[in-house]
């Protein structure tokens, strides 16, 4: 047998550049904790020019502010990693406040019986009408094969108008219910503190913690990846999808009540138009931190930082007295300048890794 | 997931849409003790009067467009017209455009298709609704505007406007003799696009600006929105913690200074608003919010609809097109006498 | 032949490679190789799958750039920053997963990118048409509608489409990455007269395959590649079969295939009349089969005959309209392939990139998907647990991967393969359902695969699977189903069954029941 030329598997290899270079890493660094990076900017760009921005007080009630919105964004990032969309979170948030703010102001009506429940379980009825009007979300899109798109868009009208029907359009003026009715309280989660600490944040830490851990340590989380990176494989690796795709919009929707009802605790009144368009804001701190809107790929820790870049954002502008329409101007720069971001940093990790 | 019948999957989410409308109905019946009013009109209702056809040729129809109801000001002002209207034998037709003036539009294009015999509208924009006011009166039906002025004459056939400016005045002498003509405040602006914003900012100024003691820190704008103007209490407050007094520029955003005062522990802090609604009304009983500026808003849409009547009968109202109706202050003193956007004798 | 290649009668290279090496995130690619393509020849590249083949060609058609070393064009050193560039200079590409936009149109895929202009700049169909229609008949499909779309042409009909895409354009080398894995004997002995066309219009061919058969048939001199490095290269005349298949191994064919033989034990799989409705009739009809364990049956066919469907009922992603399927006699009941996992069966789809991978996940997690609950301590996954089962399960197949946490997509397409293989075997099945597991898979990982295979029957699982490839049915499966029409057409015994039985049965209208 002949061979024309053998060059042997022990013919030493050419110089190759093993590593990437240090400036391509140190950049894709930087790429990846960019969401870290324009917070950090923020707060020393608002520092320079407000003595009190970094005062503790400031940093508290920013951080209220925040868990509103990271409340929201938590539950939509759920929707966005498997590859779906939550348009009606804001409407949820205003629907569950609403069904709240009724059952403190007026009660139930019932066989002709008025009934007051405790602030407790009315914060937990209210949690369940999120999850339920989160389910019917899941119903239609995945029974029915709604894209998800449209069945939240639907249902951002749906229950919108839901919540105007609660009250005829009307506000529930005074929310700290009576003794004799047994049901005070309700001012607990939106207006107390805990160590010096709101206990919305409390609740927003708390939601953060067990989305952390369900997304990166628990079968569902892996399955809710799974599912976004390319459903075909995982349903044919035995993931149930319609499940999954229901669970994800009823954690939602629960998510969206519970910040419905911070927002109602601490205003200590209920009106229809609660939190109308806060679903694009939970959206934008979403995509702000990383979550790619075709799924798959984002975290709960990125989302968080997205919620306070938004949050620390709008404080400092009203901190420092910039009008209204100039903070509409600089935030929708901020989310465009995020997402060219994570243009550029798939692109430097192509690089990397091609090295 | 394949096997599942498209049968029982409607029923599943029939079953959850039912009881969702279920639980949100439920307080349907309470409407009366929420502060919307005495009256259980919805935001698009339709009746018609007993007393019907009381002579007059062609549609007994007035149709009635305001913003969103979810203000009490408009659902007084939707309340009061439609009363009047039924009064004179007319029957009324409700919509609300919720400040957009596209759908504000469509619902004039609804108006006129019904052979309206006069629209009463508080417009969506002094600018944007020229054009369907225009449109109204090519069709032959004429318009009588409240509450927010247009800004072209001889289209609409009555302009009925509270005098914002002479109200923002009274508010602002009442505020700055609440602050004792001196020491800092903020100002919270309604929504920047709306006429009505920037016309009762003007006259607040026109008097604190007199006032060298009193220094305003920081304006900003919470679009008449009660969450918005509670967040951005909060953070003025941060910037500002020596603040004494804040002018808002209506009463829900009013309101919302006044929730984030409370869970700050400065309810000290003077609070005024703007519109005499029912909640406010009965914070300053309870010594919450010291000061509101009334906007008679019942007597207007009265007003509006009785000249609508004189008009369609006669063609003519007796009265010019722009007319202004003066506001009212509102204290702890007259505070009692409030109802429905009208201080009782 | 021990003499030296005849060197003065060699054509003169075209397109040379100089020394090329080229590393992804720390695994070498190519180790220095140096690759020249003659001209007016048909120049065969074999090598196992990650020795650096479809890298050399990304690196010649501008796709990627070489980590060092250089490519000459004629005689000048040229450096592509675009596939497009390269096109430019002459150099076209056909890819083995399938680029074609199957929204659209025969003729608009031909033409997609460099639409034909009319007048005022529009687009002019009609010539598009014509000149589609031109180079589909070259290849031998006139009967096709050029304004047929894509995604309703059958796979292998896809790739001609995407072979008349390059020859449309006027390519004096023309790359083809396993051009045949989808396309019928019929279809490649057109696809070869076209490149005996080509030969004879001074084009230079770079060809890729793995069917030695095919590529002994066409080639003019053959290049082996083995881990990133050159191994041999020789005339075609010069070499055998035998020969080749020492280079890309390192050892010889006899020890390819090795048949399990084990004794067949219970029945672990039975399936009863199954039926599945389709467009026009029935693509699974009234199937009945068993398989036991320990035994290895083997599903030949043509495409459209009805395997691939065959096992999507099996793992309940197509609905079925009739029949039972039992394992170990137990009824399957579930909807859902969760249920099926449960009950013992897993597959391994034919499509990896579409059925198989979570492009978007890490190598480990795509190991794991499919065991998730079982790796679950106190509602949560242990890291150390995770680690261990993926790092355990891909020793066992040998995966070559940069890391557990590297993203699936860094590995090679055989190396893809097999971890979707590990993913299936870790939900521990009595029953392995294969669809053609060696496509687009060299000889070395087909050789893994039968071995993995072979073991698995040995250890008393039951194994299914489909081929298209009749010697390598024959070599493995101890029992062979014939499917036509949605049909089983025969059933074979090892040993008692020949080539022309198979592909007899294959074609055949009735079915035949053939005794041994």
């Amino acid at each position: 047998m002949s061979v024309t030329t053998d060059k042997s598997v022990a013919q030493p290899a050419a110089p190759a550049e093993k590593t990437p270079k240090w400036s391509s890493r140190v950049l894709l660094l930087l790429l990846k904790g960019r969401t870290l990076i324009v917070l950090v900017l923020l707060v020393i760009v608002f520092r320079a020019i407000t003595a009190n921005y970094l005062s503790q007080s400031n940093l508290i009630l920013m951080t209220k502010h925040v868990s509103i919105n990271a409340i929201l964004a938590i539950g939509v990032t759920f929707v966005i990693l498997t590859g779906g969309i939550d348009l009606s979170v804001g409407s949820i948030a205003g629907l569950a406040g609403m069904i709240s703010g009724g059952l403190l102001y007026s009660g139930l009506h019932i066989f002709g019986v008025t009934i007051f429940f405790s602030a407790a379980v009315v914060i937990l009825i209210g949690i369940a009408v999120g999850a339920g009007v989160g389910a019917i979300n899941g119903l239609l899109i995945t029974r029915l094969g709604v894209a998800p798109f449209i069945a939240t868009l639907g249902m951002l009208y749906v229950a919108r108008g839901l919540a105007d029907l609660r009250s005829n359009g009307g506000t529930f003026p005074d929310l700290s219910g009576t003794a004799a009715r047994g049901n005070t309280g309700f001012g607990i989660i939106g207006v107390n503190s805990w160590l010096g600490v709101p206990v919305a944040v409390w609740l927003m830490i708390v939601v953060a913690l067990v989305a952390a851990v369900t997304t990166t340590r628990t079968p569902f989380g892996r399955r809710v990846y799974a599912l976004g990176g390319n459903e075909r494989a995982a349903i044919l690796s035995g993931i149930r999808a319609t499940r999954i795709k229901i669970s994800v919009y009823v954690i939602s929707g629960a998510c969206a009540a519970l910040a419905g009802l911070l927002l109602t605790s601490e205003l200590g009144a209920a009106y229809p138009d609660t939190a109308t368009t806060f679903e694009l804001n939970a959206i934008a701190a979403a995509v702000l931190g990383g979550t790619s809107l075709f799924g798959g790929r984002g975290t709960i820790l990125g989302t968080i930082l997205g919620a306070f870049v938004i949050g620390f954002l709008s404080d400092g502008l009203v901190l420092v007295g910039v009008s209204s329409f100039w903070q509409l101007v600089v935030k929708g720069c901020v989310i465009v300048f995020a997402v060219v971001m994570e243009q550029a940093q798939q692109r430097v990790q192509a690089r990397v890794a091609a090295r | 997931m394949k096997s599942r019948s498209p049968r029982r999957t409607c029923g599943v989410t029939l079953g959850a849409v039912t009881a969702l409308l279920a639980l949100s109905a439920c307080g349907g019946s309470s409407d009366s003790k929420s502060s919307s009013g005495s009256t259980p009109s919805t935001t698009t209702s339709e009746s018609t009067s007993s007393t019907a056809a009381a002579g007059g040729s062609g549609s007994k129809l007035i149709v009635i467009i305001t913003p969103s109801p979810d203000n009490v000001f408009f659902k007084a002002e939707q309340v009061a017209a439609a009363a009047e209207a039924k009064k004179l034998g007319y029957s009324t037709l409700v919509l609300s455009h919720d400040d957009d003036p596209t759908k504000q539009s469509q619902e004039v294009d609804t108006a006129i298709s019904r052979k309206a015999a006069a629209i009463v509208l508080d417009n969506a924009g002094a600018d944007s609704s020229v054009t369907a006011v225009q449109k109204a009166k090519t069709a032959g039906i004429p318009s009588f505007l409240i509450d927010r002025e247009i800004n072209k004459t001889g289209v609409a056939v009555s302009q009925i406007v509270s005098n914002n400016y002479q109200g923002a005045t009274l508010g602002g002498q009442e505020f700055a003799k609440l602050m004792k003509n001196s020491g800092q405040y903020a100002e919270l602006l309604g929504k920047q696009t709306d006429n009505n914003a920037s016309i009762r900012s003007k006259g607040y100024h026109s008097v604190l600006d007199q006032y060298s003691g009193l220094k305003m820190v920081a304006q900003q704008s919470a679009n008449w929105d009660q969450t918005e103007a509670l967040n951005k209490t909060q953070t003025i407050l941060q910037a500002h913690p020596n603040i004494k007094g804040i002018i808002a520029g209506n009463d829900t955003m009013a309101l919302g200074v006044y929730a984030a005062l409370k869970a700050a522990k400065k309810t000290n802090v003077i609070v005024t608003g703007f519109d005499g609604s029912p909640d406010v009304v009965s914070s300053i009983l309870k010594g919450g919010i010291k000061a509101d500026v009334l906007q008679p808003a019942s007597q207007i849409a009265q007003m509006a609809v009785d000249q609508a009547d004189k008009y369609i009968k006669t063609k003519s109202t007796g009265s010019p097109e722009k007319q202004s109706v003066d506001c009212v202050l509102v204290t702890p003193a007259n505070a009692a006498k409030v109802k429905s956007f009208a201080v009782l004798p | 032949m021990t003499g030296a290649p005849p060197v003065a009668a060699e054509p003169a290279p075209v397109l040379v490679a100089e020394t090329i090496s080229k590393s992804y995130g720390g695994i070498e690619a190519l180790k220095g190789v140096t690759f020249a393509a003659r001209r007016g020849k048909v120049n065969v590249l074999v090598g196992e799958n990650g020795a650096g083949k479809s890298t050399l060609m990304k690196i010649l058609s501008g796709e990627e750039a070489p980590t060092s070393g250089r490519i000459v064009l004629d005689g000048a050193e040229i450096a592509f920053r675009s596939p497009g560039e390269a096109l430019r200079a002459g150099i076209g590409i056909i890819h083995q997963e399938l680029s074609l936009f199957p929204n659209l149109s025969i003729a608009e895929n031909v033409f997609a990118g460099r639409e034909l202009r009319g007048r005022g700049r529009l687009v002019d169909f009609g010539q598009e048409r014509t000149q589609a229609a031109k180079a589909m008949a070259r290849l031998g499909q006139q009967h096709l509608n050029p304004d047929t779309l894509v995604e309703e042409l059958p796979i292998g009909q896809q790739q001609l489409v995407e072979i008349a895409r390059v020859l449309a354009e006027d390519v004096r080398i023309l790359i083809m990455d396993e051009p045949t894995s989808a396309l019928s004997n019929h279809e490649v002995d057109v696809l070869f007269g076209v490149m005996e066309e080509l030969r004879r219009d001074e084009v230079t061919v770079i060809y890729i395959s793995h069917k030695l058969d095919e590529f002994r048939r066409i080639g003019d001199y053959v290049t082996v590649l083995r881990d990133g490095s050159l191994v041999a290269e020789a005339a075609m005349t010069e070499t055998d079969t035998a020969w080749i298949v020492q280079q890309m191994v390192g050892r010889g064919q006899e020890s390819l295939f090795s048949r399990s033989d084990s004794e067949a034990g219970d029945v672990l799989l039975e399936v009863v009349d199954l039926s599945s409705p389709g467009v026009s009739g029935p693509v699974v009809d009234s199937i009945s089969l068993s398989l036991r364990a320990g035994e290895i049956v083997g599903i030949y066919g043509l495409m459209g005959a009805g395997r691939t469907e065959l096992m999507e009922c099996l793992m309940a992603t197509r609905p079925v309209t009739s029949g039972e399927i039992r394992v170990k006699g137990k009824l399957c009941r579930t909807n859902a392939v969760a249920g099926r996992l449960d009950m013992g069966l897993a597959l391994v789809p034919e499509n990896r990139q579409r059925d198989g991978l979570v492009q978007t996940m890490s190598v480990k997690d795509n190991v794991l998907l499919s065991s998730l609950s079982a790796l679950v301590r106190r509602m949560l996954l242990p890291r150390a647990r995770e680690t261990a089962t993926a790092e355990k399960q891909l020793a066992r197949l040998q995966v070559k991967s940069p890391g557990l946490e590297a993203p699936i997509t860094e590995l090679s397409g055989g190396n893809q393969q097999k971890v979707v293989l590990a993913r299936a075997l870790l939900t521990e099945p009595t029953v392995l359902l294969l669809d053609e597991p060696t496509r687009g898979v060299d000889v070395g990982a087909k050789a893994e695969i039968a071995r993995i295979m072979t073991e698995l029957a040995r250890s008393g699982l039951g194994v299914l699977f489909i081929s298209s490839e009749l010697s390598e049915v024959l070599a493995l499966a101890d029992r062979i189903l014939v499917m036509a029409r949605g049909r089983i057409t025969a059933e074979f015994e090892a040993g008692h069954v020949t080539e022309r039985d198979l592909v007899a049965a294959s074609a055949s209208e009735t079915v035949l029941k053939v005794e041994v």
